[in-house]
């Protein structure tokens, strides 16, 4: 079994210091393999050692995360990706998340959730933080101000099922997949595979509104 | 090589001795040119022919067949100028030579370079039949065969194109800089008269030889054709005497707005950050001893600078007075985070502009977070809003040392009166969770009716 082995983590971000706590702060959970401060040198270093999973800063210099993990995936589809960022700007988010990134986590995010997030992507799994999972909410259900007004019910507003939907209201509210499953009564693998669900969605998906939403955004 | 090597730009006119012009020759030229100043007297006749590139006035083909046949540079031009009013002879000629012949280290001419680009030789032959094109339309007219000083300027239009072209990289820098010299040449500046003289004889020339030309039109045979290159002259005329000036004011405007922009944008940036960054920075280091008061200003001080960068147009416009229920709950969020040591992070999904009903709920969800603040001990608060299309729920939670809900004294006015009563008023239901060791958490609902009617 694979889940029991320490996964193998790299490190992309152009902040020598946020670079040097991660590795403080991941040090005897995971196993660092490297680190790397710019986009080129990632892309050649993480095809070279293979990791199970890249910490991504989605903003750097010369093409930012999205660069890499563009590149990366191209090359070695294997490596999973968590993208890293101060940033909550939804269309860096989701740019991140569409173009292949198992989930995201802020900066701010404590030591064992991060360890914790790191295990699940190696997992394969999805990890979604309070507020993309409220992105995700924002965007499939199309709700912002000026969408009242529109007739709600479009039918291709059901591609989140009512359970799926029920278990990102609970990530947005603060609730710790454990949480989620006591909450549905479900196990914590049924909460994982719905989460999962919704991330290949939000990837596949090619609806109108996502674009329209991240864009309008960042106009707001 | 080495950089004392500047002598040899002594004998021509400043207007060809730019500073850039100066920095390419001592970096990739061999020393030989060292000699660059004989360039003006007569010498030996030097092979193989080169188009000169220091000390060109356009293509350095003068000079080059000066130093090809060891006659003065001067001679050559003068010649030059003589035949272009000579049917255009010379005009043509020498935009030949210079796209024929290559440019002194370089291996190639501009012609075999042209020829080898496809792109470039397909808009040569475009242009090369619209022209051909133009001249049957002519004949075809009645006009008659187009007069042979119309063919020559015709062929130099046309390798005036493709030198623009075809120009290395080099030599079309060197192109910009004899360009650039013309606008800055100043009237009545002791080393700039030749340029200037030189300037005026060439638009004096055309604008007259245009006129001349024009002047003839007399229902002729072939008139048009003297109309149109008498037309052409004038207007190559008109340029040559007015370029400068149009050229300079357009270079002026053009750097002046940029200039005025940048200092607009770095007068905002430096307002910016002196009213924020600099003042927390020394707030921060007054309080250095206190954790607290530092995490507090540092977050603020984040959450203010976020805000900047997501929207600088509109920063500050909405501090005051919110008008949407997401701007409200941001609001109660630094409300709360300024005033206690705790990390207050707010999820909205949707939005609604505030009315009566939306007041109540805010001021709720803002007793609700600063009952987590005081009592809780967590470190963060999360706050999740979500308009739906029924009702609006809000939920605040914290995971706190929690309490026991049966427990607290009926009288206790901060959840039974500031949220729930508050709630009910509105139509709304507010729901407290919380277990001891557990943490809280607060679920808020508002029905949305009046946005319907």
């Amino acid at each position: 079994m694979t889940a029991e082995r320490v996964p193998t983590v790299f490190l992309v971000d152009d902040h020598a210091l946020i670079r040097a706590g991660l590795r403080a702060e991941l040090s005897g959970h995971v196993s660092v393999i490297g680190e790397a401060d710019e986009v080129a040198a990632a892309i050649e270093i993480i095809l070279e050692r293979s990791p199970d999973v890249v910490l991504l800063d989605v903003h750097m210099p010369d093409g930012g995360g999205l660069a890499v993990l563009r590149a990366v995936n191209k090359e070695q589809p294997g490596v999973k990706f968590l993208a890293l960022s101060v940033s909550d700007a939804a269309e860096d988010v989701i740019a991140v998340v569409r173009a292949g990134a198992r989930g995201y986590v802020t900066k701010n995010i404590e030591g064992p959730e991060l360890v914790e997030a790191i295990v699940r992507t190696a997992a394969g799994d999805a990890v979604f933080s309070r507020r993309l999972a409220g992105f995700v909410l924002d965007a499939f259900t199309n709700r912002s101000l000026d969408g009242l007004s529109a007739p709600s019910l479009d039918p291709e507003l059901d591609q989140l099922t009512p359970r799926e939907i029920e278990v990102l209201r609970l990530i947005a509210r603060g609730y710790s997949y454990r949480d989620i499953a006591e909450q549905l009564s479900i196990a914590i693998k049924t909460v994982e595979s719905h989460v999962s669900a919704v991330l290949r969605k939000l990837q596949l998906s090619n609806r109108y509104q996502l674009t329209n939403w991240a864009t309008e955004r960042h106009l707001l | 090589m080495n950089p004392q090597n500047r002598p040899f730009t002594k004998g021509l006119p400043l207007l060809f001795r730019g500073e850039h012009h100066d920095r390419l020759r001592i970096i990739d030229k061999q020393p030989l040119i060292a000699s660059g100043h004989r360039l003006d007297t007569p010498g030996r006749p030097q092979r193989p022919l080169r188009r000169n590139s220091d000390g060109a006035l356009l293509g350095g083909v003068c000079s080059g067949l000066a130093r090809r046949f060891g006659v003065r540079v001067r001679t050559v031009r003068i010649i030059t100028v003589l035949l272009a009013l000579f049917f255009a002879l010379g005009l043509a000629a020498y935009m030949t030579i210079w796209m024929l012949v290559p440019r002194r280290d370089e291996s190639s001419s501009i012609f075999t370079r042209t020829m080898n680009d496809r792109r470039d030789k397909e808009i040569l032959f475009a242009i090369l039949i619209a022209v051909l094109t133009l001249f049957i339309a002519f004949i075809t007219i009645g006009v008659g065969p187009p007069g042979v000083s119309l063919w020559f300027l015709a062929l130099s239009c046309l390798e005036a194109v493709m030198v623009w072209r075809g120009a290395s990289e080099d030599e079309r820098e060197n192109l910009r800089q004899v360009s650039s010299n013309l606008s800055k040449t100043r009237v009545g500046r002791t080393d700039g008269w030749r340029a200037v003289a030189l300037r005026t004889g060439f638009g004096v020339i055309f604008v007259i030889w245009g006129i001349s030309l024009m002047s003839r039109v007399s229902g002729e045979h072939g008139a048009a054709a003297y109309v149109l290159a008498g037309a052409s002259a004038l207007v190559l005329g008109l340029f040559a005497l007015f370029a400068p000036w149009w050229i300079r004011s357009i270079q002026d405007l053009s750097m002046e707005r940029r200039a005025r922009v940048r200092a607009q944008d770095r007068a905002d940036m430096a307002a910016h950050v002196h009213d924020s960054v600099m003042q927390t920075l020394s707030l921060i280091q007054r309080s250095a001893n206190d954790p607290v008061e530092v995490t507090r200003l540092a977050r603020q001080q984040e959450r203010d600078l976020r805000s900047w960068l997501a929207n600088p147009e509109t920063f500050g416009a909405h501090s005051s007075t919110a008008r949407t229920l997401s701007q409200a709950i941001l609001d109660v969020e630094s409300e709360i985070e300024d005033n206690y040591d705790i990390s207050v992070d707010a999820v909205l999904v949707g939005d609604i502009p505030l009315d009566d009903a939306t007041l109540a709920l805010v001021a709720a969800c803002r007793e609700a977070a600063l009952n987590a603040a005081k009592w809780s001990g967590a470190r963060d608060v999360a706050i999740y809003v979500e308009v739906e299309a029924k009702q609006v729920s809000l939920f605040v939670r914290d995971q706190g040392s929690g309490f026991d809900p049966a427990a607290v004294a009926p009288d206790r006015q901060g959840i039974a009166g500031s949220i729930i009563e508050r709630m009910r008023r509105h139509g709304g239901t507010a729901t407290v969770t919380s277990s001891t060791g557990a943490g809280t958490e607060v679920e808020l609902r508002l029905p949305r009716a009046s946005s319907s009617t």
